[in-house]
């Protein structure tokens, strides 16, 4: 190492420390686990794919990949479309501009599980104010988190407040930086608010959409608190997301195969960001 | 400038769309906190009171105030111990030309995009293993590693604005790169760190997966953790204790964000924007 990489080593030890520590070391180890028959009680044992093989002919693994996989294209495409006109808003020149913005950070500052907790309430059967609201305008009751799609629809929703403010606020930030000017010329040329929208707000925002897009989708993969609390997964496993599905076999102390689980979320993790990152490149050349 | 009448009314429906989506849930919260049923709606008998609120910080065995005291004491060493290791880090990257710097930056941004599946249950064994389950240790050590991606793209967009001259100058004097990292550095880069900061506590004091991992009981056990278990004493689900209980952590948090919005969106924005 050159004597500059000597002078940068002692900033970086500390950091490198705790990353190798306490995320890259488990993640190797979770890899390496899920070859293992690990499981309380019986001694561990090397047994190679054979967690993977158990995997493929796992109904329920099947229906929380399904899950996992559907659940981010429903939330995130909303999330733009909410977050859009939020951003859209937060920009005018309004009176109680930060007042407005500070409000809008809220339900994505707070933590997930409280929001969750409000919405289960909301959601409740008997006594939600989803089922009261509905019952003011002569609606009957719905069972919202006893059936399937409804539970789904539920959880989305519930994302999609949470993390809407994100959305808006990195869009925003889109926004401040495209040039007034453009709006000016387009509006004398006789540009309407949705053309000018079409033909200069969505086209400059595109590779900051682009990032919106790859940090929501891979949170969106990983969904755990959520589910948790509002609907533990159920009814019936519909909700079981895989990060979900991999926590009840660490919880029953089944670690191979929760960590098989694991392994696969993070590959479709990893997938889904090289194909975003592959996406935002072609943006760049075509730029 | 006049203003078309489209977007004027384009912007108002704005408003009141954000004011409905993110206040009612809150307003909700706040309404069942403070009565006596949470069943009100069914027999429209509205009572209100204070107990819950009393009960979650008078009733010992409810162990709300130690859920409230280790989140605090978690979130916030969290907060000022990972920015602090972030802004070595970033100083290193933005001022000294290292080689594989690009490797290194891309490889911990990566991290933060792992699934936290994937780490918490070989985490949970290592704990065990050192007996660092319910401790502070415990949690303390993977939430400051867990928010060290987040902290160092943060830190390096302020440190990268500032001028190079600056430690030129003070290299000249003589200064060693740690005396140019906290005298000249950081005084300027001040307001950044403190937002990166408040971003981190946020960030810790929200987390839930870790802590339902590695924590039994009030000892460690944080808020999230705590108003996700909180069960009555016959298995119903104590909705009036949930909501004061949510009232009150959501507090803090709440006034951070109305308080220094600007701060928390501009350290957010750097974060994700500059790419």
């Amino acid at each position: 190492m050159n004597k500059t990489g000597r002078d940068a080593l002692p900033f970086i030890l500390p950091l490198l420390f705790f990353i190798t520590i306490f995320i890259f070391l488990p993640v190797i180890g979770t890899f390496w686990n899920s070859l293992w028959q690990d499981v309380a009680f019986i001694p561990k044992k090397f047994i190679g794919i054979a967690n993977y093989s158990r995997l493929f002919l796992d109904n329920k693994f099947w229906q929380s990949t399904l899950f996992t996989l559907i659940f981010p294209g429903f939330s995130v495409l909303l999330e733009m479309i909410f977050g859009m006109f939020i951003a859209l808003t937060l920009n005018e020149a309004l009176k109680f501009r930060g007042l407005l913005r500070g409000i809008a950070i809220i339900p994505w500052a707070i933590p997930t599980v409280i929001g969750a907790r409000i919405w289960q309430l909301i959601y409740r059967y008997d006594y939600g104010l989803a089922n009261y609201l509905l019952g003011i305008i002569g609606i009957t009751r719905i069972n919202w988190l006893g059936t399937p799609a409804g539970a789904f629809f539920c959880l989305v929703l519930a994302d999609v407040w949470r993390t809407t403010p994100f959305v808006a606020i990195i869009l925003l930030a889109g926004l401040q930086v495209i040039p007034n000017e453009l709006y000016e010329q387009a509006k004398v040329d006789g540009a309407g608010p949705v053309r000018r929208f079409f033909y200069i707000t969505l086209p400059l925002l595109r590779p900051i959409i682009i990032v919106a897009l790859i940090f929501r989708t891979i949170d969106a993969l990983r969904v755990f608190d959520l589910i948790y609390v509002i609907t533990g997964g159920g009814p019936g496993g519909a909700t079981t997301s895989l990060s979900v599905y991999g926590y009840r076999f660490f919880l029953s102390g089944d670690f191979g195969y929760g960590s098989a689980i694991s392994v696969i979320l993070f590959l479709f993790a990893l997938i889904i960001a090289l194909l975003f990152i592959k996406i935002g490149r072609f943006q760049k050349v075509s730029i | 400038m006049r203003r078309e009448k489209e977007a004027v009314i384009f912007t108002k429906l704005g408003v009141v769309f954000l004011l409905f989506f993110c206040l009612i849930p809150f307003l909700w919260m706040l309404i069942i906190s403070f009565n006596e049923r949470s069943d009100f709606l069914l027999n429209r008998k509205i009572v209100l009171t204070l107990k819950n609120y009393l009960d979650i910080i008078s009733v010992h065995n409810l162990h709300f105030l130690s859920f409230l005291k280790n989140s605090m004491i978690v979130a916030g060493l969290s907060a000022v111990l990972s920015t602090m290791v972030a802004s070595l880090a970033a100083y290193a990257v933005s001022r000294i030309k290292f080689s594989g710097r690009f490797i290194f930056i891309i490889g911990v941004l990566g991290l933060s995009m792992f699934p936290q599946i994937c780490i918490v249950g070989y985490l949970y064994k290592f704990m065990s293993r050192l007996g660092w389950i319910n401790t502070y240790p415990g949690l303390l050590l993977p939430y400051i590693a867990w928010s060290l991606p987040l902290g160092l793209w943060i830190m390096l967009s302020y440190f990268s604005q500032i001028p190079k001259e600056l430690d030129e100058a003070a290299m000249v004097d003589g200064a060693s790169r740690f005396q140019i990292l906290t005298r000249v550095i950081l005084p300027v880069a001040l307001p950044g760190f403190f937002s990166t900061m408040l971003l981190l506590f946020i960030f810790s004091f929200n987390e839930f997966l870790f802590a339902l991992m590695l924590t039994t009981d009030y000892h460690a056990r944080t808020v999230p953790v705590g108003i996700a278990l909180f069960q009555g004493l016959h298995g119903e689900i104590p909705w009036g204790y949930i909501m004061s209980a949510s009232t009150v952590s959501c507090l803090p948090v709440i006034l951070i964000a109305l308080i220094f919005q600007k701060q928390i969106i501009q350290g957010l924005t750097r974060g994700a924007v500059k790419q």
